[in-house]
């Protein structure tokens, strides 16, 4: 129980303080770590396990994506690919606001598997976009709306950074669930999460192309002065490179001809002997550029550093049993059961935001998931859903905060909200039609990489697992 | 002479932080080239991710006091920005003082274990043996030391500067 008072303790902590989300959950992770040694509920030999944890983040694979995708971001900010795909997608629509609403949620959906993280796409589609909606008689709140929506179209479009991270972190707990219910399932790994996602991507990319085109339809005309901004024949050859190259990248990602992060890489590399040739990327703005990118890439890595730490104080303090024991004891299907987890993950976003979930929530909440519901593809896309979600959230939503911050949103955040409605019920639809058709989540999947049906397993047979499932790790026990 | 001391921990910070920032560059090579060596010379893909990967180690370990110093870590604000500036001053030492520096200065003893055996045994990447393995443990030093000078500086400066 000391471990949920903790993650209360984290939920206020975040919105009361002021203090960065690492420093926080550091702090509480610590506080509570200190309490169970004093009270002798944890053996202080239990904690040794922690630098251990931290070395197998600095060597891991997977996270050296991590700086590439800020890298990427920064640069395109830099560069005039944005600008170039953006005229040359309006101006092949009608002119008016609802052309200018659907570019800017179409260069969105081109940014964000480029650029991999919201708060990049953010800043992105600030500058490109929301100047040229205003100039086109836009209102306020519908601009920061669609800034809002299309900067989190990169979480499930592949290979974006949250689609890595949660990959990630669904691969250790489906490893969980699969070894203590002893199944013959091959353990779900990032690729499939790709996989997994398209269908329900693209589906939420046309339905949001189509909200923003009807609420470009509902706004008066464009403004006389509004600017007539056709694409120089550089940017209409900019433009179809740039589509090209992400769908290169995006193929080969999913055809598995090479890794994320190898995919990261080119992306930055690409991108950088594009500064260097142009000539944007002289001595000091590149000095600008890595520095920056040190200071995004240090935000993110100091989040993974603390939810590493407070998830060992909570496994300790046994948290993931409690939990575990909570989801067992759920009744109903595994419909039943899939909704009552998202909600609550959905619950968690309103004070913590996805790259806070997918460190401490999903490592908590997920393997016993999984340990019901044999479909992780199915899970891990409904979970990526969730958190794209969350960004968009009244009032702590991530892009929300991003988008306030960056156009300097003037505006009441009641205004906001009503003018991001209509996406999010698109968005809720989406959630909705993948869990009641878990198919989707299957489309073009072979045979092979199908998840392994398990017979229903009896009540008695499940404590029984979770209990082995929750026996001490190796690093965990004190030594003799 | 404190404040000289302060100042030199600053300088000295902010030198390790500007050189570290280029590693990135060399990272985004190295896995860039993973994929050309893996498929088309198989050869060198395994040694590339290596020095990849201690380079990646040593450029995090910097970057959470690159954060720090840039105030890009993620926070909500929505009520701490109605606080007064000296209240906030306040909790940010706080947050130092009872959440960082505790925390870095048990993952600088706690990690000796690790540390200072790869250290001295030089210890190499366990499946190539490729040379370079004990910088990553080296590393969480660098990540924990760094934030412990950092939180140092923080609780150190004078009020009412910027930090």
């Amino acid at each position: 129980m000391t471990g949920l008072v903790l993650l209360v303790l984290v939920g206020l902590g975040i919105v009361l303080t002021g203090l960065p989300a690492a420093v926080v959950l550091i702090g509480v992770a610590s506080a509570g770590a200190a309490f169970g040694v004093l009270t002798g509920v944890v053996p202080f030999a239990l904690l040794s396990a922690l630098p251990g944890r931290l070395v197998n983040l600095l060597e891991n694979d997977l996270l050296q994506a991590l700086p590439l995708y800020v890298l990427m971001g920064l640069l395109l900010d830099r560069l005039p690919v944005a600008d170039a795909l953006y005229r040359t997608s309006a101006a092949i629509l009608p002119r008016g606001p609802a052309a200018q609403l659907v570019a800017g949620m179409g260069l969105g959906a081109l940014l964000g598997p480029m650029n991999g993280s919201v708060g990049a796409s953010v800043l992105g589609l600030s500058k490109v976009v929301a100047p040229r909606l205003a100039a086109h008689g836009v209102n306020e709140p519908a601009r920061a709306a669609l800034v809002a929506v299309a900067s989190t179209l990169g979480v499930v479009i592949p290979p974006s950074l949250v689609l890595i991270l949660l990959g990630d972190a669904m691969l250790g707990a489906h490893t969980i669930a699969v070894t203590s219910t002893g199944r013959q399932d091959r353990v779900i790994n990032t690729q499939d999460v790709f996989h997994g996602a398209l269908a329900p991507a693209g589906l939420f990319l046309v339905l949001s192309l189509l909200v923003a085109w009807l609420a470009g339809r509902r706004l008066p005309a464009s403004r006389a002065d509004a600017p007539d901004e056709r694409p120089s024949l550089g940017q209409v050859v900019l433009a179809i490179l740039s589509v090209a190259f992400l769908l290169v990248l995006l193929g080969a990602v999913a055809l598995g001809y090479f890794y994320a992060v190898e995919a990261a890489a080119l992306g930055a590399f690409v991108l950088f002997a594009g500064g260097l040739v142009t000539g944007r990327l002289t001595g000091a703005a590149l000095r600008a550029v890595l520095t920056q990118a040190m200071a995004t890439s240090g935000a993110l890595f100091a989040l993974l550093i603390a939810a590493t730490t407070l998830t060992l104080v909570l496994r300790i303090l046994g948290t993931d049993k409690l939990v575990a024991d909570w989801v067992t004891a759920l009744p109903g299907s595994e419909l039943t059961i899939v909704a009552i987890v998202l909600g609550a993950i959905g619950l968690s976003a309103f004070v913590l935001d996805a790259f806070e979930i997918i460190f401490v929530i999903v490592p908590i909440v997920i393997p016993p998931l999984l340990i019901r519901v044999a479909d992780a593809r199915w899970v891990a896309v409904l979970v990526l859903l969730t958190l794209q979600t969350s960004f968009l959230l009244p009032p702590f939503g991530y892009a929300l905060m991003m988008v306030r911050g960056t156009l300097r949103y003037a505006g009441s955040l009641a205004a906001l909200t009503r003018a991001l409605v209509p996406f999010l019920l698109a968005q809720w639809l989406v959630l909705a039609t993948v869990l009641l058709f878990p198919q989707l989540a299957h489309l073009g999947e072979k045979e092979s990489d199908r998840t392994r049906a398990t017979p229903p397993v009896s009540a008695q047979e499940l404590n029984r697992r979770l209990e082995d499932m929750l026996t001490p790790i190796p690093e965990l026990v004190p030594p003799q | 002479m404190m404040a000289r001391l302060i100042g030199g921990l600053d300088r000295f910070v902010a030198a390790v932080l500007s050189g570290g920032r280029w590693l990135l560059l060399p990272v985004v090579t190295l896995l860039l080239l993973q994929w050309p060596l893996r498929d088309i010379f198989r050869a060198w893909s395994r040694d590339a991710n290596d020095l990849g990967q201690w380079l990646f180690a040593l450029y995090v370990a910097m970057a959470f006091t690159a954060a720090t110093r840039a105030h890009t870590h993620l926070a909500a604000d929505a009520v701490a920005r109605r606080y007064t500036e000296q209240s906030r001053r306040l909790i940010a030492r706080l947050g130092v003082l009872l959440g960082l520096a505790p925390w870095a200065l048990f993952v600088v003893i706690g990690g000796a274990k690790l540390v200072i055996p790869s250290l001295r045994a030089l210890e190499t990447f366990p499946d190539t043996n490729n040379p370079g393995y004990f910088v990553i443990k080296l590393a969480l030093w660098l990540l924990a030391g760094l934030i412990l000078l950092q939180g140092a500086i923080d609780l150190a400066r004078p009020r009412g500067s910027a930090g």
